[in-house]
This record gives structure tokens, C-alpha cells and sequence, in this order.
């Protein structure tokens, strides 16, 4: 009786496919893998967050915000590290995860970013779009660092064009080899003095481009985005709250709720993923043990293949603690990389300025591509520094609007009630390229465990040498730039702020063509253990300068597509 | 009995305080005080819209412990002003140093910034959208 019971039990636990993660990637793997039949599963450490329905603050006016948006002084000096996050405030502060709440180990300065619900951080993420090129899959071939990727763009493109489709993406076809074009939406527009800059800097500078910066954002939606329950973009910028519109892509509104719709999808919240199980006798993966957030319960679920999505640093801790005797340092590291080779994108430099022409214009309504881009020109062609690599950069202008606050009375009542246009305001900012080293790494701590029993991370990952001379190349080209463009009252602007708050963390889980430096295959399959794939940032081998998320998508449907095949064929 | 529910002395703030200990009192001298930052003209001034009670709010919940002592001795130190004319209100406060007096940088700060995003102003004055559902990045100004 007791047996029968246990087997029933584990049937009702056993699926055919697990996703660990429900954030932009994870979301993109059940709905691949439930749109082509799966049984899926998909495990979150959070809470549930149903499109809309939970987003609590999403049709708030400012004035109905007990501190105006401002977070009280207790929840500031309590979470030193998320309270760095430029969108951490009181119409947010829910889905950002507070610094006691999962704590880890810095054995060097590094902000971990974190969003622990259902959606993870697709719900707050920057919406910025890029394709890669070949500019970038090559870089570490050509340049000599980190392994070969074991694919180019050519792999990629159509995964790029069946997620762009989907996601719904704005952008102009622009027609640069470093920044391919793609399924595009109409792109939103440059402003009149952005506009300005585009001609200055692109006649001067030949090679150098400002272009509308793309984002997953429905400018004109098409019927699959309307199928999805989703409408055109508002333009109310007020995406981390949650959009009641579907305006820009997330998990929420987006991949999840279409992948309930096949009736495939399980989903379970309060899920922290423990572990992956190994089978030894099988020679792979069977399933994934979690414990209950809340009632602190172990379980073991069970499913032929495991897409492993939990965001790069978590996705490390998970195979950095599936323990067996065949993998004793972690699954599937027999090159002993993994963990290693830890990335990020270097936003530690910002220059601003104001320009005093074009001041009989003034823009009307908001932009949610924030702006322009300028894609990756230095070291692009051919070596041209003294640092390896390049940096894309933003660049946007506003026009400044100000009112005469000094003094009191009816004076400044007037003045507040009446702002005045000033000049126009620019300003730009760094996302550099960083390089994967091994001695950049996330590690477990030997003693220290979370509340749930599981090892806290230990994360040792900075800045080089590299970084120092890049930023420094951004801020003296940007500032002649913006000379030779007549912008004044040039800053430049250096923050010291520590690798993690750009929230691009990739690596330690790398792909490459050989098993003996790297974890992945040409597919996100772990080289030795063949059912379980990793499509997050943890299995990119170099970071590039585009916004990562769009790459993380492409190689997540990739992989599923390529999983469903093998399993046909019984390879997997 | 009756009387000392009518005294402002002892009587509790018409809002919560969670960190800051004020009385009925203060919060009628902070109405005085805003009221002097942006007083009632033919729109209404900083009391009607309930400024004094941001004001307290934000010094209870946002203001750093040291900062919330500053604030509160300055209140202190003003109340040999309190009651007197606007004008009265209004010279005491431009003797005090905009930069260096915390009381008076944390009273304007905040009263302005609860005017700026009061629901009057943003209904009537400076109209906030919350669905602009455009963006134009050309408009030239009619002069």
C-alpha cells in the first residue's frame, strides 16, 4: 500500500520537461516547450505575479503615493545594496528582493540585483534590444581571450527573428553589420536635437552611428501581440510597476500567460530549486530536488529534460551544488570552469552636457526607447587601443524645464507655477565590454548556509585594467564628441559603483567547442550531461555591449527546438 | 475633562507619527509655517492642500534619525513666531540659512515638493498625465 502510494506520488510529480526560473528566459522555455507539447513544470522561488492583477501600484498618480515615490529612511539603511538600483522605489520596491532576504558573500564589492516572483526581473528590466553580430561571436577568437563561441550569428539569426516577432520589438532598419537588423516594429523616433547629433557625429566620424535605441516595446502592435492579450505601448514609462497594457515584453504578460493557454503548464511558485538529481546508473539528469520556501519541505520533481533559467548567478549556485559521485564539484564540471569566468558590462562612466540651439523645439509625450544608441565602434574593424574590446554608449537630450526656487512666498508660488524652458540637456552613458577571466568567479561558502539549507554564494568578480582604460577611452571620445557637436557645460561623470548594478552579470557556465574549458555545447547542453540545457546568462562565453536579455531569449527557443528534436530521435 | 481634549498642547497629530513625537500644536504651527513657504493667492496655498501633513509625514518616515533631531529643534527654536502674521512667519524664516539650516532646508524642500505633486497642481496646473499614449520629438514652440 505504502509503495503504491509512493509510486502514485511520484507520478504526480514527474513531467516531461522542468524549467527552473520564470524570468525572461525561463519564460521563453515553457513556452516553447508547452507550445510543442511538453508537460512542463516550471519552478519559481517567489511568489506568484499574475499579469495586471498584481501589479498593485501600476495606476497610481504621484500624489497617491504615501512618500511621493520615496522610500522611507528605514527601508534605504536596511537594503544598502538594492536601494543602488536605479529603479528601486516605492512603486517597485515589491519586486525587488530586499539584501536579507537571500544573503550572500562579497568577497569583493558586487551588487546582486535580484527579482524573486514570478516574471523575475522581465517585470523591471531596461526593455533595450540588440542583436549581436559577428562582430561579437568572434571577439574572443580574434582578440584572444576567454574560449571560441562555438557558434555565429548565422546560428542565431532566425531564433533572433522567431523571438523578436513574438516579443514584439521597435526599432529602424539600420543596416549595420555590428548591430544586424531584425523583425522590427516601427522604431520610435530621435528627437530633433538627437536627430542633430546623429548627422554631426555620423558626417565627422565616419564608422560612428546614432540610431533610434531598439526596445521590446509594442510601438504598432501586430495580431500575435494582441492574440497575447497585449495593446499598443502608452508611452507612460512607468514600466517597472508592471504595464496594464502589455505595452513592453515580460514573462508576465507575455510568454507565461501563452503558455498556460496549451494547458501544458504547471506552475509553481515558492519553489527554491535545491539541486538537480543525477542519476549515476543512467548517466543523467532525472529530475530537480526543491525546497518550499515556506514550509521549508523537500521535494523531488522529475522530468526527461531540465532547462536551467534561474538568472546567471543563481543558475551557477544550482550546478555548483548538484553534488554526485560522478560530478563532485558540481554537474556536469569536468572542465573544472565552472563558476569561472564570470562577466558583467562596465557602467561606470556617464558624461552630460547642454546644448543651446534648436531651443524654439521642445518634445511632446514620453519616449520608451529612452532615446538613441551608439553601437560598438571602438576596436570594431581592426585593434586600434591599448584595450581589448569596445563600448556601445546611450545617448539622449531632453529639453530642460526649471523654475527659480529661491526665496518664499507668493514669488515662488508664481515661479513654481510657471517653469521656463532652458537649453537643451544631453547625456550619454558607457556599457563597456568586460573580459571573462578566471579569476573573476562565484563560488559556494564552505559553512555559510541560507535558511533553506543551501550554501551561500560566495562572489568574487571586479573591475581590470582593461576596464580602467576603457572607460577612461569613452569619457575623453565622448567629451570631443560632444565639443565638436557645440554642447557646453560638459561633465564627466565617474561612479564607482561595483560590477552587479548594471545587472548584466553573464558567465560561469560557458559555452564552447571543447568539454575540457567549458560546460556547454553549441546547443546550451551541459557537455556531459546531456538532458539538461542552460539558456540564461550563466552560458555566455563573452558579454558583447548590447543589452543581453534578446540573446538570452534567441538561445532559449534555440535550444528548446534542438532538445524536442533529440528527444524524437531518443537521444535524450 | 472636557477642556484638556480642546488643548492643542497634549492633543495627537491628526496623522500617524511612527518615529517622531509631535502634537496637535506643532502640526497647527507646520500648517502656519508651510502657508508662508506658498501661500493662498486666488489658488490655494500650502495648508489648504494638506502640506504641513507631508511635511510631517516625510520627516517621520524619511528623514535620516540625526536629521529628524535638527528638524525638530528648529521647529522648537521658531515658536516665538508662532501664531504671529504670515509676514512675521516669513521674515523669521529668510533669517535662517537655506543651506545650512537643516529645519528650514527639510520644511521648504518638502513643502515644495508636496506642492509640485499635490493632486490640485497636477489636476489643474501642471497637468500630469499618467497615459500620455504619444511622443513627439519635434514640436516647435508657437511663440
Amino acid at each position: 500500500m505504502m509503495i503504491n502510494l509512493n509510486i502514485d506520488s511520484e507520478k504526480n510529480r514527474t513531467y516531461d520537461a522542468i524549467v527552473i526560473g520564470s524570468g525572461i528566459s525561463g519564460g521563453w522555455a515553457a513556452k516553447e516547450l508547452c507550445e510543442k507539447g511538453l508537460k512542463t513544470l516550471v519552478l519559481e522561488r517567489g511568489r506568484d505575479v499574475q499579469h495586471v492583477k498584481d501589479y498593485p501600484t501600476t495606476n497610481l498618480y504621484p500624489w497617491e503615493f504615501e512618500h511621493r515615490n520615496e522610500l522611507p529612511f528605514s527601508v534605504q539603511h536596511e537594503n544598502p545594496i538594492v536601494n543602488r538600483c536605479y529603479a528601486f522605489h516605492e512603486d517597485s520596491e515589491h519586486f525587488f528582493v530586499k539584501d536579507k532576504e537571500h544573503p550572500y558573500v562579497q568577497q569583493k564589492p558586487f551588487d546582486w540585483i535580484r527579482g524573486y516572483q514570478v516574471g523575475g526581473k522581465s517585470l523591471l528590466w531596461a526593455r533595450q534590444t540588440q542583436r549581436w553580430s559577428d562582430f561579437d561571436f568572434q571577439g574572443p577568437a580574434r582578440d584572444g581571450f576567454a574560449v571560441d563561441w562555438p557558434i555565429r550569428y548565422d546560428d542565431i539569426k532566425q531564433w533572433y527573428d522567431h523571438v523578436e516577432r513574438f516579443a514584439g520589438i521597435a526599432g529602424d532598419k539600420d543596416g549595420l553589420a555590428e548591430l544586424p537588423d531584425g523583425e522590427f516594429l516601427p522604431g520610435y523616433p530621435l528627437n530633433i536635437v538627437e536627430k542633430y547629433f546623429k548627422e554631426k557625429i555620423e558626417k565627422q566620424y565616419p564608422g560612428r552611428k546614432v540610431i533610434s535605441a531598439r526596445c521590446a516595446h509594442l510601438s504598432k502592435p501586430n495580431k500575435i501581440h494582441f492574440d497575447q492579450g497585449r495593446v499598443q505601448c502608452q508611452n507612460r514609462k512607468l514600466c517597472q510597476r508592471g504595464c496594464p497594457f502589455g505595452g513592453y515584453f515580460s514573462s508576465n504578460s507575455s510568454t507565461l500567460p501563452w503558455a498556460e493557454k496549451t494547458g501544458n503548464l504547471t506552475l509553481r511558485p515558492h519553489s527554491v530549486v535545491h539541486s538537480i538529481l543525477y542519476d549515476e546508473k543512467k548517466g543523467k539528469a532525472i529530475g530537480v530536488r526543491v525546497i518550499d520556501k515556506e514550509s521549508k519541505n523537500e521535494i523531488d520533481f522529475y522530468a526527461k529534460i531540465i532547462f536551467l533559467n534561474a538568472a546567471a548567478i543563481n543558475s551557477n549556485l544550482v550546478l555548483l551544488n548538484s553534488i554526485s559521485t560522478r560530478f563532485p564539484t558540481g554537474l556536469g564540471n569536468d572542465s573544472g570552469s565552472l563558476g569561472k569566468y564570470v562577466a558583467f558590462h562596465n557602467y561606470s562612466a556617464r558624461i552630460s552636457a547642454e546644448f543651446g540651439e534648436y531651443l524654439d523645439y521642445t518634445t511632446d509625450g514620453k519616449n520608451p526607447a529612452g532615446g538613441g544608441y551608439i553601437p560598438r565602434f571602438r576596436n570594431l574593424l581592426k585593434q586600434e587601443t591599448d584595450f581589448l574590446r569596445g563600448y556601445a554608449a546611450g545617448f539622449s537630450a531632453y529639453r530642460i524645464s526649471h523654475s527659480d526656487q529661491s526665496g518664499i512666498g507668493s514669488d515662488l508660488k508664481n515661479n513654481i507655477l510657471n517653469p521656463q524652458l532652458g537649453n537643451w540637456g544631453v547625456g550619454s552613458h558607457m556599457m563597456g565590454e568586460t573580459i571573462p577571466k578566471e579569476t573573476n568567479f562565484v563560488e559556494l561558502d564552505p559553512k555559510l548556509t541560507d535558511e533553506w539549507g543551501i550554501p551561500l554564494l560566495r562572489i568574487s568578480v571586479d573591475y581590470d585594467e582593461n576596464d580602467v582604460k576603457m572607460k577612461k577611452d569613452y569619457l575623453d571620445t565622448m567629451e570631443e564628441m560632444f565639443t565638436s557637436a557645440g554642447f557646453t557645460n560638459i561633465r564627466r561623470n565617474e561612479s564607482s559603483q561595483a560590477p552587479g548594478l548594471d545587472i548584466h552579470e553573464m558567465g560561469g557556465v560557458r559555452m564552447g567547442k571543447d568539454p575540457k574549458t567549458s560546460m556547454l555545447n553549441k546547443w546550451n547542453q551541459i557537455h556531459t550531461c546531456s538532458n539538461v540545457f542552460v539558456t540564461d546568462g550563466a552560458s555566455m562565453t563573452s558579454t558583447g555591449t548590447q543589452n543581453p536579455s534578446l540573446t538570452y531569449m534567441a538561445f532559449t527557443a534555440r535550444a528548446v527546438d534542438y532538445a524536442i528534436t533529440e528527444m524524437k530521435k531518443g537521444n535524450l | 475633562m472636557i477642556a484638556t481634549s480642546c488643548d492643542f498642547t497634549s492633543r495627537a497629530t491628526s496623522i500617524q507619527l511612527n518615529h517622531i513625537k509631535l502634537v496637535r500644536a506643532d502640526e497647527e504651527f507646520l500648517s502656519q509655517l508651510v502657508e508662508a513657504i506658498i501661500p493662498q493667492s486666488d489658488s490655494p496655498g500650502a495648508k489648504e492642500l494638506n502640506l504641513h501633513l507631508f511635511v510631517m509625514k516625510m520627516v517621520d518616515d524619511c528623514a535620516s534619525p540625526a536629521d529628524q533631531k535638527l528638524f525638530l529643534d528648529g521647529l522648537k527654536k521658531a515658536e516665538s513666531v508662532q501664531g504671529q502674521s504670515i509676514e512675521k512667519l516669513q521674515a523669521y524664516l529668510l533669517s535662517l540659512s537655506e543651506k545650512q539650516d537643516v529645519f528650514f532646508k527639510i520644511l521648504k524642500g518638502r513643502t515644495i515638493q508636496g506642492y509640485r505633486n499635490s493632486e490640485y497642481i497636477m489636476k489643474n496646473k501642471l497637468v500630469y498625465e499618467l497615459v500620455p499614449g504619444r511622443y513627439n520629438g519635434s514640436v516647435k514652440i508657437e511663440a
